[in-house]
């Protein structure tokens, strides 16, 4: 049996150097639109990385399988075709997923708030993927699809709602978040002048997974005129200290 | 208790059971500890002793009982031992261990004083708030946080039924801890409302409300609790004392240990039982001996009582013991009581029951006192007590029936009613003791077991 010629190993080389170099790039992609993003909007971030890293994946998969003589036209044409069919039948649902998504960064309410929206009212008892549900004062249940809560106009009547930000994030599991916490509390220390100083800040788990841990920092305003700032300024030094924690692990 | 099954329940203390010495390398290094030990294969005295302190005392024959009763499976403990090996499995519980770096474990300790002396009325707080916004505070949210990080990982191992939190220094964790489980804190301490700063209410009702049932000591405290913002289950337990770990040792080795203190047979004794601590007001005690020193030559005030954990070198560190006792041996010299108030240093459990059979009656005169299990140890050694109007206990004592209640700023007060022990001690003496027996049985093991068992269930059960 004969060994191939070099000739022959050379696209599979350029191959295996294409995924080497995607690898790379896409890890760097993650990390960098992570950082650029989340310094704006931390809550966001983890979400920005994972998809900065799949572009990269496409690229230099179809790069890399050009080099094996397959024609990548098909299969891209293949790929678009199934997402826009994705997207047209599950508009609504998606709708609905996304509205939940950037209704953490955009909505003014959480758990236990008293809502009204579309002409339906009531405290809201859970917030799930597709609907948030609300118990009316006659003890009903109204369940209404996340996506109105972006469209339509909403009314929090709960007592001080307008002191409230929070600020929802995620930081990796294997993350110190004891460390992290007490990073937090310092950091936010500096504006406590900006901040009710009754409350401190409050750090909440809301869900834990073997890659991350998603948290929710609560704190209180002072001035209602500063709660843009006031947000701007606090997930500011959330994500500066979520990159930094990405950066020296436990 | 009715569960079908037994609890599966994780208890949290900041004091753990055990202290460890703190273990140096040649050139003064600390040595780590290993990570996991089996009690059994130490010796007590030699690679460990048991913490001082009401909490481990209540909390340690508490899970015991439980035990014994087959009412708990598995049953772990979590509490802050810088210097103790990370697991240390005894037979039916597992004592995990916190360790905090000694830069944070400074500004923990500063912030626990801070809510402790307040609380206690010991210091004023400046009303800005700006305790909780604190760097230190920081340091107290990160011994929480790495605390109830512990818990959530032993819970995702074993599936606790329920969570039992004690004390202040704790009082972060319900927040921390994030899950549906019942979750049940004691609140050791006194909790007068008045006592905490208005610009601390928000923050520590928001803290005590992720509690489901607060526990507290006495009823005034539980309404208190109650007047304060907490809007949960609250409930009164007196604290409780095993009795079965106290004995009555013969003549003549009670005689032989307190001579080591420096009581003498003809002596009449005062006894004092309290760590070293202003709070303890022993201060007061050496006072009032000294207004009768002259008409009770014989008399002698016995302070038995060391550092808490807080200021043990094995624990915190923080040195407050060693001042307070430079500072009452000082008040005893200007006073010219200096040989007759004795101190005992760190008792066993052995010398303390010599030191209680020994005494003709026993002063509690803290200024501030979250409960004074002091008061029922000298009630089950049949010891009459003058007892602090301000401790919690005094809820349980009618003057001149079973107890002497005093003012501890009245000096003169407390003096006249060491005077009425002294010199009636057949008549009054005997009669506060025989009557105090019977209240010492609502703070008896027995019947707190019950109790307690009985609050584990319903928390479960709702």
């Amino acid at each position: 049996m004969t060994f191939p010629p070099l000739a022959f190993w050379i696209p599979y080389i350029y191959f295996a150097v294409i995924l080497l170099v995607t690898w790379a790039v896409g890890r760097l992609a993650g990390v960098l639109l992570g950082r650029g993003i989340g310094q704006s909007m931390p809550q966001v971030s983890a979400a920005a990385g994972r998809l900065g890293t799949v572009v990269v994946w496409l690229i230099g998969g179809t790069f890399a399988i050009q080099e094996l003589g397959v024609s990548a036209d098909v299969l891209l044409l293949v790929v678009f075709i199934l997402g826009v069919a994705g997207v047209v039948a599950l508009r609504e649902p998606l709708q609905n997923l996304g509205a939940r998504y950037f209704s953490d960064i955009y909505t003014p309410f959480r758990l236990g708030d008293t809502v009204s929206v579309a002409g339906y009212s009531g405290k809201v008892i859970e917030i799930n993927p597709i609907t948030t549900v609300l118990l009316s004062e006659k003890d009903t249940l109204i369940s209404v699809p996340n996506s109105l809560f972006v469209r339509e106009v909403v009314t929090n009547t709960s007592p001080q709602a307008w002191r409230e930000v929070n600020v929802p994030f995620s930081i990796g599991s294997s993350v110190n978040l004891a460390r992290f916490e007490s990073d937090l509390r310092k950091s936010l220390g500096k504006l406590r002048l900006r901040l009710d100083p009754r409350f401190p800040p409050v750090l909440v788990t809301r869900a834990r997974s073997a890659q991350s841990t998603d948290l929710t920092v609560t704190v209180l305003i002072r001035q209602p005129e500063e709660r843009d700032a006031v947000t701007a300024e606090v997930s500011k030094r959330v994500a500066e200290l979520v990159a930094q924690s990405q950066l020296s692990r436990r | 208790m009715p569960t079908d099954q037994p609890l599966d329940i994780c208890v949290n203390t900041q004091t753990p059971l055990l202290l460890f010495p703190q273990a140096e390398s040649p050139d003064s290094v600390p040595v780590r500890p290993p990570d996991s030990q089996l009690l059994s294969q130490l010796e007590e005295g030699v690679d460990y002793r048991f913490s001082p302190g009401g909490v481990t005392r209540m909390v340690y024959p508490l899970l015991r009982r439980l035990h014994r009763d087959k009412l708990l499976g598995e049953a772990h403990w979590v509490s802050l031992n810088p210097y103790a090996p990370r697991e240390v499995r005894l037979e039916d519980l597992t004592l995990h261990n916190v360790a905090l770096p000694p830069e944070r474990l400074a500004a923990y300790g500063n912030v626990k004083e801070t809510i402790w002396g307040t609380v206690h009325g010991l210091r004023q707080e400046d009303g800005s708030g700006n305790l909780f916004w604190s760097d230190d505070f920081s340091e107290y949210a990160y011994y929480n946080r790495l605390t109830a990080e512990l818990i959530h990982s032993l819970d995702a191992k074993y599936d606790f039924d329920l969570f039992y939190i004690h004390d202040f220094q704790q009082l972060a964790i319900g927040e921390m801890l994030g899950t549906l489980k019942p979750k049940l804190f004691r609140w050791h301490i006194p909790f007068a409302a008045s006592d905490i700063p208005e610009s601390w209410r928000p923050a520590m009702t928001g803290y005590l409300n992720r509690y489901d049932t607060v526990v507290v000591s006495t009823d005034r405290y539980l309404a208190q609790l109650k007047e304060f913002g907490y809007t949960g289950r609250a409930v009164k337990l007196y604290p409780y004392l095993d009795e079965t770990e106290y004995s009555v040792p013969p003549p003549d080795e009670v005689r032989a240990t307190v001579q080591r203190f420096g009581v003498e047979p003809e002596d009449r004794v005062a006894l004092v039982v309290a760590r070293m601590d202003p709070q303890k007001a022993q201060d007061r005690a050496v006072r009032a001996l000294a207004r009768l020193a002259r008409r009770h030559p014989s008399l002698k005030l016995l302070l038995v009582g060391d550092g808490s954990f807080s200021s043990a070198k094995t624990g915190l560190g923080l040195s407050k013991s060693a001042r307070w006792r430079d500072a009452l041996a000082g008040l005893a010299r200007q006073l010219h009581v200096e040989g007759r108030v004795l101190f005992s240093g760190h008792v066993t459990q052995r010398e303390l029951d010599a030191c209680y059979e020994r005494c003709d009656f026993t002063l509690l005169p803290s200024v501030r006192e979250g409960f004074g299990l002091v008061v029922v140890e000298s009630w089950l050694h049949r010891k009459p007590t003058i007892v602090s109007k301000y401790a919690g206990v005094a809820e349980l004592v009618q003057h001149r029936q079973n107890g002497l209640l005093v003012d501890p700023e009245n000096t003169r007060a407390l003096a006249d009613r060491m005077e009425a022990l002294l010199t009636d001690p057949e008549g009054l003496g005997r009669k506060l003791a025989e009557r105090a027996l019977e209240t010492m049985r609502l703070c008896t093991m027995e019947a707190a077991s019950r109790a307690e068992a009985l609050l584990l269930e319903e928390a479960v059960s709702g």
